[in-house]
């Protein structure tokens, strides 16, 4: 096993997550993953894909508009 | 200053109080005095923005400004006049450069004293003053590294959160919606609205960057501005402005002008973009729209993949259980030809071996004389025979007895193997059956 997979999406952003996620593909795309790495970087590529894909559904929906001024007044008043 | 003043007291009815300090002077001569003092002073030009151009009876007033200081200004109406400048153009916000020097009006018992810049020129700014200022700016900021820590900071490619500065609903604030749009991004815009010119937009884009900045949430912002005149854009290259951007944890984006429009701000900023379309991919630069379609082929391609190479590895392990099988299956050939070999060769020995006894008993019979008895070496000779056959597993089968054997051709010589094996091969002298194999039985 060349690296030990990373576990988890909690430290990603998309890209990181993308990035690690093309690794992943090389990897096993070169064959030279052993089973054992074969299976976990499976299973870690279907989180990161998951990830991704919520990333992406997030800014996919409607365009929200807010207004400086109103959000510091929110938060001024929240902090009174 | 005073001390260079052309006032040494003659004539004063009274000692100085204060030993260490000349005087005390009559107030209207030491305002005469000053009055002087400021007039020798040198001719010179000064650059700023207009405001408060109020022209009265006599005389125009204002003030020149800078993100710096301020000085106030007046110049004769009889001046003014023979510049011919158009009034339209005298308005605030304009950058102008005056031609004068430093003059002092001392009042009089009625009347304010007042110090001002008393103008006898005044132009608006070209671009080669406004340009020669950027140029003393960008080197000033520079030197002061204030170019490089936008450009370290980290911007996210595809934020949730965006600020943008701008005049609401200017062609520019349009153009960077429908480049947002085109990209299929639609997270939280938080609009901070600024003038985007005259001297008070600077400080207004300041503190609407500052506030963007303390929002947790906004990821990265953008200025942003149409193109125009360098005097247009001037607040852009606002010093206090650009030191503002330049420190911000929060990665700020220029798109201010067009193509050939470079201001201070993009020099301090994260990125500077030539149009709106250009900050919104900036801005976000995953294409949400092609990201999607790009997270299926890689979810494909790691599937793929993955299930590739666990076939591989169950082909491979397929291979090695059947491997050991085959080979004792090959094996089993072998020996089986083996036996047929072997039992060819006990026959082709035995006729020959036969035929040698025969000739020996012919050549015995021809001797007659010798003493022995023909009769009794050829009955000798048919007993060896008989005993040798005797050992041929075929005359075995021609003498009523069948063999039994697995599939493969091993000899099953006990019932319990015959049980085991069920499927059997029953071989006789003319030839072999397939036999099964139901039950054991009792031969008791």
């Amino acid at each position: 096993m060349s690296e030990a997979p990373q576990t988890g999406t909690n430290s990603h952003t998309y890209e990181s997550a993308a990035a690690r996620l093309e690794e992943i593909i090389a990897r096993l795309d070169s064959g030279e993953a052993e089973l054992r790495e074969t299976l976990a970087l499976c299973g870690e590529a279907k989180e990161l894909i998951v990830f991704c894909r919520d990333e992406l559904t997030e800014v996919s929906g409607a365009l929200t508009e807010l207004g400086l001024d109103e959000l510091v007044q929110g938060l001024e008043s929240r902090e009174g | 200053m005073t001390d260079q003043l052309p006032l040494d007291g003659t004539g004063l009815p009274e000692p100085s109080l204060d030993p260490e300090l000349p005087g005390p002077f009559p107030v209207g001569r030491y305002a005469d005095g000053l009055k002087e003092f400021f007039r020798e002073r040198p001719k010179v030009l000064v650059t700023g923005e207009l405001t408060g151009f109020k022209r009265s009876r006599v005389q125009a007033f204002f003030e020149l400004r800078d993100s710096e200081g301020a000085l106030p200004c007046s110049i004769w109406n009889t001046d003014l006049d023979k510049l011919g400048l158009d009034p339209k153009l005298l308005a605030d916000g304009a950058e102008v450069v005056i031609g004068g020097g430093l003059d002092y009006y001392p009042g009089s018992q009625n009347a304010s004293p007042s110090f001002n810049f008393r103008a006898t020129h005044m132009r608006l700014a070209g671009d080669g003053d406004l340009l020669a200022r950027l140029a003393a700016l960008r080197e000033e900021l520079k030197r002061d590294g204030l170019f490089e820590p936008q450009k370290q900071l980290a911007r996210p490619m595809l934020p949730k959160t965006i600020g943008v500065v701008t005049a609401r609903g200017s062609a520019a604030c349009q153009d960077l919606l429908a480049g947002l749009e085109r990209r299929g991004w639609r997270g939280t815009i938080v609009w901070a609205d600024a003038p985007v010119q005259d001297r008070r937009a600077a400080p207004r884009i300041a503190s609407a960057l500052r506030g963007l900045a303390e929002l947790e949430q906004v990821e990265v912002a953008v200025v942003c501005r149409g193109g125009g005149s360098l005097a247009d854009l001037w607040a852009f290259c606002d010093e206090n402005l650009c030191r503002t951007v330049a420190l911000l944890r929060l990665p700020v984006i220029s798109a201010v002008g067009h193509e050939v429009d470079r201001t201070l701000i993009d020099d301090v900023s994260a990125v500077a973009c030539s149009t709106p379309t250009h900050a919104a991919e900036e801005l976000v630069r995953v294409d949400v729209r092609a990201a999607r379609v790009e997270l299926g082929v890689r979810a494909g391609r790691a599937q793929r993949a993955g299930s590739a190479a666990i076939r591989a590895r169950g082909k491979r392990l397929g291979e090695l259980a059947t491997g050991p099988a085959r080979t004792v299956r090959a094996e089993r050939v072998r020996l089986h030809q083996k036996l047929r070999e072997v039992r060819a060769a006990a026959t082709r020995g035995l006729a020959t071996r036969n035929e040698r006894a025969m000739r020996h008993a012919l050549v015995i019979s021809r001797k007659g004389s010798t003493g022995a008895k023909p009769t009794e070496a050829l009955a000798s000779l048919a007993a060896s025979e008989a005993a040798i056959r005797g050992h041929d597993p075929q005359r075995v089968l021609e003498r009523g007895y069948a063999r039994v054997e697995s599939l493969d051709g091993d000899a099953v010589t006990l019932a319990r193997s015959a049980l085991e094996a069920k499927d059997v091969r029953v071989r006789f002298e003319d030839g072999s059956v397939r036999g099964r194999i139901e039950e054991d039985v009792d031969d008791e």
